[in-house]
């Protein structure tokens, strides 16, 4: 059995975010880029299934350069291969054109199922998996916190809005994983070791016969600012007209919107 | 809580920037490393840090370890934690491969040790103490000892002490009593005594608990030339490896400690309810001088545990402070309009100034430490390995005592950001003051750092470990001068230098005329303006680095620009004060020393 996880490099949402210099993008200098913590659910979802069943995980990414430090974290984590995809540029692709050229790129992987984040934290997009899918012709299932695999079909429990349900996808499938799903592990000082020491395959759009031209994004920005910070709500205390006379006072004098 | 406990950014600087540590790659120990190798081990040691430790630090403060009269247990975090670090190989990061090791340098067992402690020191030493006494078994120990201790040790399989102090031989060690007779059969010692204060000394956390104690044998010399170090096991060990019968050393009690409170404390009774065996490291009476090579890296240890507190409560303290809006701008006299952060006040910048100067000095002390420690590890260079001994043996006093002192001073700025809410035990800050205070007390107490320094280091083969370190120190002074930009911080640095030789060449006068009492009787203020030389030259050396960096049109450059502005902060605030300390030394103040007891 073949297991791809896809993964993707995104920045560390506990580093301070700054809005570059043309005001429509994030400053990248100074973040710090790490796997997107989905992912690492879908990671540790095939190091579990390897362990159970045998199964060799393959981790395949596509962006710049710096992308094979999260596939090396996800061998340190225990999977036995990776593939980096590399793209022009370093951030900002279209979901469509990345998802055709993972597509391709999976498919020269010949899995039995592919596993994702449900979606990545920088765009929060969560486009990419299901496209792969579609285009491979593969049935897939979002969101899911259980998971059971055999050697023909995988069930799974996913989650929709107010419950869930299970389904079953004959193989090959696909499925992006949600937080309760496992705990990913730590990467462990042996695995690091021999992460060093584990292949990864260098794949490239010309080698894949792609063009990459649909990868730019198919909308503009024009602007980007940082959320207001949250303020703590406030109950008001007193009869109606005492309250009122607070609330006017309080627009007026503490948030100055009267 | 804050869910920064360390500036990796500063870490990797200090490392790859500032002491080069890819240097080492050269060295056949660490060929399979990189780069790469040291990124993935910091970064998981973060991870583990911030998602594991942490959580547990609290809570295992206000569960505390329990004695219930003959069993310890520990904190029920600790278990989790101890299987992470178990699982992750984290017992024995720089060990070798034979022993289940993965030959990391020490300067990255430093940075995985800082961030543990950062995140929850009393969990850092019940797997510190495992790595201690198995490391002093496979320095001195013999081929059945290394046989049956490392693996179990290093792999986290069992705990590990040392146990030196008694309950009438603290910092006297050479008044000890334990006792171990030869036994009429086979190759072990009958070892009778009780031992006090032994950090991890009982606990649930594993089956077995390793204790390397201190003893003096049959017919010893009296004092420090007759003591022994002898390995007593919890539970004997089989020559098969497996776990033989209970060894008779049985836990008294467990001390109600200010802080550290989910580290087991233990006093330990040695055969007082039957045979406890032990076996003998190394030769007869040179125990001493075996434990000596375990308490340097403890005492570095002890450093490291001050600064990572230290940088735990600055990172609250900064989020603290960027949150909490109170008050407005001096000058602006409209009570309508809204309260600022008080991160915008300057004094408290200059507060966090305080602390962040003190962390970034007091960590490039250590990791400079480190390097030193793995050149000498290393080198085949006999010259070069004598050089990095005198400079280890020279700045371990200040890794100890300066860094415990002012992490505790640092810790006290970071609680004051917080206001009252600071004093409340809602926040972690006034834990991490607590928890910090023993380290300016054990492993040598400060005040005995300071004689060591003085007494012991500065006339050490003639003066020798001082002038290593001052060269050193003049090298990187020079290298700043050419830089225009830190040109005038390296001049003060420079007369500090000037200041500190000249003291120390006057006090030798004294010493050489016989003086010892006279000597010897202001250690502490010499320990001090000493340290301070070492942190201002390590911010300059930092703000070299910096400078190059900035020269060189480096990508982050608020980050070197912060760097250098924090070392200018350092120089410019302290050194004057190392000044007047180096005056107060030179004009050789003895009121404390011809004091009378009686007038107290």
């Amino acid at each position: 059995m073949k297991i791809v996880v896809l993964v993707k490099r995104v920045p560390d949402t506990a580093s301070v975010f700054k809005v570059a210099s043309d005001g429509r993008s994030v400053e990248l200098d100074g973040l710090k880029f790490v796997m997107s913590p989905y992912d690492e659910h879908a990671v540790e979802e095939a190091i579990r299934l390897k362990e159970k069943m045998g199964a060799e995980v393959i981790v395949l990414s596509a962006g710049p350069p710096e992308c094979k430090e999260v596939i090396r974290s996800a061998l340190a984590m225990g999977a036995d291969a990776g593939a980096h995809l590399l793209l022009p540029g370093d951030t900002g692709y279209a979901s469509r054109g990345v998802a055709e050229a993972l597509a391709v790129a999976a498919k020269t992987l010949e899995p039995d199922l592919i596993l994702a984040g449900k979606q990545a934290v920088d765009d929060d997009a969560a486009q990419v998996p299901e496209r792969v899918a579609e285009l491979l012709d593969l049935p897939h299932a979002s969101i899911v916190t259980r998971l059971e695999c055999t050697a023909t079909a995988v069930t799974v429990d996913c989650e929709v809005e107010g419950g869930q349900f299970t389904a079953e996808l004959p193989l090959p499938a696909l499925v992006t994983a949600q937080k309760g799903l496992n705990t990913p592990r730590y990467p462990t000082l042996p695995n690091i070791m021999k992460a060093k020491k584990k292949e990864i395959r260098e794949l490239t759009l010309d080698k894949l016969g792609l063009s990459g031209d649909r990868l730019a994004a198919g909308m503009t920005v024009t602007a980007m600012a940082l959320p207001r910070q949250q303020r703590l709500g406030k109950i008001l205390d007193g009869d109606t007209a005492q309250r009122v006379k607070e609330l006017v006072r309080a627009l007026r004098e503490d948030e100055k919107v009267l | 809580m804050s869910d920064k406990l360390a500036d990796m950014r500063f870490i990797r600087f200090l490392l790859y920037e500032v002491n080069k540590i890819e240097e080492l790659l050269q060295y056949p120990y660490h060929e399979d490393h990189s780069r790469e190798t040291f990124d993935m081990a910091i970064d998981a040691a973060y991870d583990l840090a911030r998602e594991v430790f942490w959580p547990a630090f609290q809570e295992m403060d206000r569960e505390g370890a329990v004695f219930d009269g003959s069993h310890v247990a520990a904190p029920k975090a600790m278990h989790e934690i101890w299987r992470q670090c178990k699982e992750g190989g984290w017992f024995a990061p720089n060990v070798c491969y034979d022993f289940g090791g993965q030959q990391f340098p020490l300067s990255i067992l430093a940075v995985t040790s800082f961030l543990f402690s950062a995140g929850n020191s009393s969990a850092a030493m019940y797997v510190n103490g495992a790595w201690g006494a198995a490391h002093l078994i496979e320095s001195f120990g013999n081929e059945d000892l290394k046989a049956r201790y490392l693996q179990p040790l290093y792999g986290g399989e069992w705990g590990g002490t040392m146990a030196l102090t008694e309950p009438d031989a603290g910092t006297s060690l050479g008044d000890i009593t334990t006792t171990a007779v030869k036994a009429p059969d086979g190759d072990h010692y009958l070892i009778r005594g009780t031992k006090r204060f032994i950090s991890s000394g009982d606990h649930d956390l594993a089956e077995n608990i390793i204790h390397p104690v201190l003893v003096r044998l049959e017919g010893a010399p009296p004092g420090v030339k007759g003591i022994s170090l002898v390995v007593v096991p919890k539970r004997r060990v089989n020559a098969d490896g497996t776990l033989g019968e209970f060894n008779n050393v049985v836990t008294a009690g467990i001390e109600h400690k200010m802080g550290l409170r989910g580290q087991a404390t233990a006093t330990l009774m040695f055969g007082e309810q039957g045979e406890c065996h032990g076996w003998l490291i190394g030769e007869p009476n040179k125990g001493l001088s075996y434990m000596f090579q375990l308490m340097n890296h403890a005492r570095v240890f002890t450093g490291i545990q001050a600064v990572a507190g230290a940088s735990a409560a600055y990172h609250c303290a900064v989020q603290y402070a960027r949150e909490r809006l109170q008050g407005r701008e001096i000058t602006n006299k409209d009570p309508l309009s809204p309260q600022i952060p008080i991160i915008s006040h300057a004094d408290v910048r200059r507060m966090l100034l305080q602390q962040k100067a003190f962390i970034e000095g007091a960590l490039g002390m250590i990791l400079f430490c480190a390097k030193v420690a793995d050149r000498m590890q290393n080198t085949t260079d006999e010259e070069e390995k004598k050089t990095c001994n005198l400079l280890l043996e020279t700045l371990t006093p200040c890794c100890k005592a300066h860094v415990s002192d002012e992490a505790f001073k640092s810790i006290t700025a970071a609680l004051q950001c917080f206001g009252g809410a600071g004093f409340c035990e809602e926040f972690p800050v006034a834990q991490l003051l607590r928890d910090n205070k023993v380290f300016s007390i054990y492993e040598g107490a400060n005040g005995i750092q300071a004689m060591d320094l003085l007494g012991r280091k500065v006339p050490m083969e003639a003066g020798a470990a001082v002038r290593a370190l001052m060269t050193e120190i003049g090298k990187n002074i020079a290298e700043a001068s050419a830089l225009e930009a830190l040109k005038p911080l390296a001049d003060k640095v420079q007369e500090v230098q000037n200041a500190v030789i000249d003291v120390t060449m006057h006090l030798g006068a004294i010493g050489m005329s016989g003086e010892v009492n006279l000597y010897i009787c202001n250690a502490t203020a010499y320990l001090a303006m000493f340290s301070q030389l070492v942190m201002g030259w390590q911010h300059l050396v930092q703000a070299t680095a910096a400078q190059q960096a900035l020269d060189a049109g480096a990508d982050d450059a608020d980050f070197y620009k912060a760097k250098l502005e924090t070392a200018r902060f350092y120089i410019n605030t302290t050194m004057p004060h190392t000044l007047a300390t180096a005056q107060v030394l030179k004009a050789v103040e003895r009121t404390a020393l011809d004091y009378p007891p009686d007038w107290f």
